[in-house]
């Protein structure tokens, strides 16, 4: 109950669709990742083929299947190069697609090429994967970029076109005078982009890094066929395993998505504020 | 501090538009020039040119002696104030001010004390650590203000920089400008559309419209001598009374004639009305030299009395203005607070004929004032 400006209790209304609505959404998240939890705890021969074995709690809770799948995935080996490919593919990002952006923004106006060359690039997103998929395969094999190099490249460039859009739509709440201040104070377009334009258009850098972050960590399709069979996993990769080895083993399965799972986890109860507000910026802007 | 000059300098725009025409001016040291004029006509855009942020057409724009038509704005030793203050957000009021000057690689000590001369000048050591977003209006105003002063530029450029505060604060910034510009002894360009601020600030006013220079002159002559209509309407508030009058000429003495009036021009003023016997020019006066019966003094010297019916009356605290309808068109007239005329009286009004304007009515120039 809440209370009112005089401090006295106030009974506030329940919406009542939406509260249901909101609660059978719960359930198929909660469901799933309750069955997760519980599979991934149990010892293989509790799984009996009726319900009661998949849904009830384990007897014993076993962190043996988490050794076990970290030891199978090589998970800390999988962490480290996803971490590096997230890592530089959103650095990458930031820097390459907010400069192009500021270019392309502040002169699409009065200059056709660049407007163009906006159009060209947000074209882009309306490319779907599974046409480019087999040329790059081939390409970057030609360019012998069929590693992590050439994944991380490859990201940049595949979200290049949102990021454009969003970092083009932030700078137009920049005013211009701003510039033009910093033109008249002495500073020539590289300062003024350095030391003006890109502190200001930081919640920008904070939605990109987010959208492209996530996205890049859970993308399983472009390091399987770019660097697919070269023995180095990614940790959505590495969970691809257990559909042909491990068919059968479900605890061990679901141990090693629960573990591939746990750094989003962390990283989203740190930076929860930032996440929620940087897909709302995306969204409005 | 510098000289400018500006010879025939123009703006046009890709699509054909012309900006500014022909301007031509020349800025002495520490003069304070005034832009002003109605939105549109080419005030804001001169100064721009003057700072670089635009492109100069034609002509040249020199600052003291050396055409600076293609330099780029930083090496022009200029400093300008935005309309909105422009002010770097993200930075501390101090980062601000300091920022010009770790641009030209000034060493750190020398900055700081520039900085801290500025901000007491200013008044704003106390605010040296703040973001622009934790000051009022007033406070932004000056730490642009202050920015500017850190510079210490040859020439200060101030683009309406008043027009964002509230009318009392306005008024205390005024004051303020103007004392800086005793102090600093700086030549400093001001653009507004405000005449207040014209009048009070400006060593010399320039009138613009449409791109066009109308007049230059200092402050009391512009307001005393406007050069045609567009001036003498623009300057002074309430505006001068125009008056569509035909000249007509009896006993030697020149008159003009509106409605059932007719007043007679003193002959100082006669002669150069003289070739426009039987044709219809526009008489102007301000309110000021409209006087009301209830108020006849003897130093003036006063036309035949005008019949007029008062239609609103206002008063102002220390002093009432009315406005009224004449035979052959409407007046508006300055009253002192304690005259009895009110709304729907019929009342005499006089001119002071010294003070009467004539203009041309095709051309608008200012035959006699």
């Amino acid at each position: 109950m809440a209370k009112d400006a005089f401090g006295a209790k106030v009974k506030e209304k329940v919406n009542w669709p939406v509260t249901i609505l909101l609660l059978i959404g719960l359930i198929t998240i909660i469901f799933p990742l309750y069955m997760a939890v519980v599979i991934a705890f149990k010892d293989p021969s509790e799984m009996t083929n009726d319900i009661a074995g998949i849904l009830s709690l384990p007897s014993s809770w076993s962190l043996d299947n988490f050794i076990e799948a970290i030891q199978v995935t090589d998970f800390f080996n999988s962490f480290l190069n996803s971490l590096i490919i997230t890592v530089v593919a959103v650095v990458i990002s930031v820097l390459v697609h907010s400069i192009a952006a500021y270019a392309i923004g502040r002169n699409m106006d009065s200059k056709k090429l660049f407007k163009w060359s906006y159009y060209f690039i947000v074209a882009g997103m309306y490319v779907p994967f599974a046409i480019l998929m087999m040329p790059l395969v081939k390409q970057t094999a030609i360019l012998h970029l069929d590693n992590m190099v050439g994944v991380m490249i490859l990201y940049v460039v595949f979200y290049m076109p949102m990021n454009m859009m969003l970092y083009t739509g932030y700078l137009r709440n920049i005013p211009i005078a701003l510039e033009e201040a910093a033109r008249v104070d002495g500073a020539s377009t590289w300062t003024t982009y350095w030391k003006v334009i890109f502190p200001l258009m930081k919640p920008m850098h904070a939605t990109v890094a987010v959208l492209t972050g996530l996205a890049v960590w859970n993308d399983v399709m472009t390091p399987l066929v770019i660097m697919g069979g070269q023995g180095v996993n990614t940790l959505p990769l590495a969970q691809m395993s257990f559909q042909t080895a491990f068919s059968t083993n479900y605890n061990l399965a679901f141990a090693s998505y629960l573990l591939a799972m746990l750094p989003m986890i962390i990283f989203y109860v740190f930076a929860q504020k930032q996440i929620i507000n940087g897909v709302t910026n995306g969204a409005v802007k | 501090m510098a000289e400018l000059s500006l010879e025939h300098v123009g703006k046009t725009y890709p699509n054909g538009y012309e900006g500014v025409k022909d301007f031509n001016l020349q800025i002495a040291d520490k003069e304070f020039i005034i832009f002003v004029g109605p939105s549109g006509c080419g005030k804001s855009t001169t100064l721009r040119m003057i700072a670089g942020l635009e492109d100069i057409t034609s002509g040249t724009l020199k600052i003291d002696g050396r055409v600076v038509n293609d330099v780029e704005p930083k090496d022009r030793d200029i400093a300008m104030v935005f309309q909105n203050y422009a002010l770097y957000p993200h930075m501390t009021v101090y980062d601000n001010m300091a920022f010009p000057l770790k641009l030209r690689k000034v060493d750190a000590a020398q900055i700081d004390k520039i900085v801290r001369e500025a901000a007491r000048i200013l008044d704003l050591e106390k605010l040296l650590d703040r973001k622009p977003s934790a000051l009022s209006g007033g406070q932004r105003q000056r730490v642009a203000m202050g920015r500017a002063i850190a510079r210490q530029p040859k020439v200060f450029l101030m683009d309406e920089p008043l027009s964002n505060l509230d009318a009392k604060l306005r008024v205390q910034m005024r004051a303020e400008i103007s004392k800086l510009h005793d102090r600093l002894g700086a030549t400093i360009i001001y653009v507004t559309h405000d005449q207040t601020e014209a009048m009070t600030l400006g060593t010399r006013i320039v009138v613009m419209k449409d791109g066009v220079m109308q007049q230059v002159d200092t402050p009391s002559n512009l307001y005393s001598k406007p050069c045609n209509l567009f001036v003498a309407g623009f300057i002074g508030s309430p505006q001068m009374n125009f008056i569509d009058a035909r000249v007509g000429e009896k006993g030697g003495k020149i008159t003009l004639t509106f409605g059932a009036n007719t007043i007679t021009v003193p002959d100082a003023k006669a002669k150069a009305l003289k070739p426009y016997v039987g044709k219809v020019v526009i008489a102007g006066i301000r309110p000021e030299d409209v006087v009301e019966e209830h108020e006849y003094a003897e130093n003036k010297k006063l036309s035949e009395k005008i019949a007029a019916t008062v239609t609103v009356y206002e008063l102002l605290g220390s002093e009432a203005m009315i406005y009224g309808d004449v035979d052959g068109g409407q007046i508006s007239a300055h009253l002192s607070a304690t005259n009895p005329v009110r709304t729907g009286d019929r009342i005499q009004v006089a001119f002071d004929v010294d003070k009467l304007h004539v203009f041309d009515k095709e051309t608008e120039l200012a035959i006699v004032h």
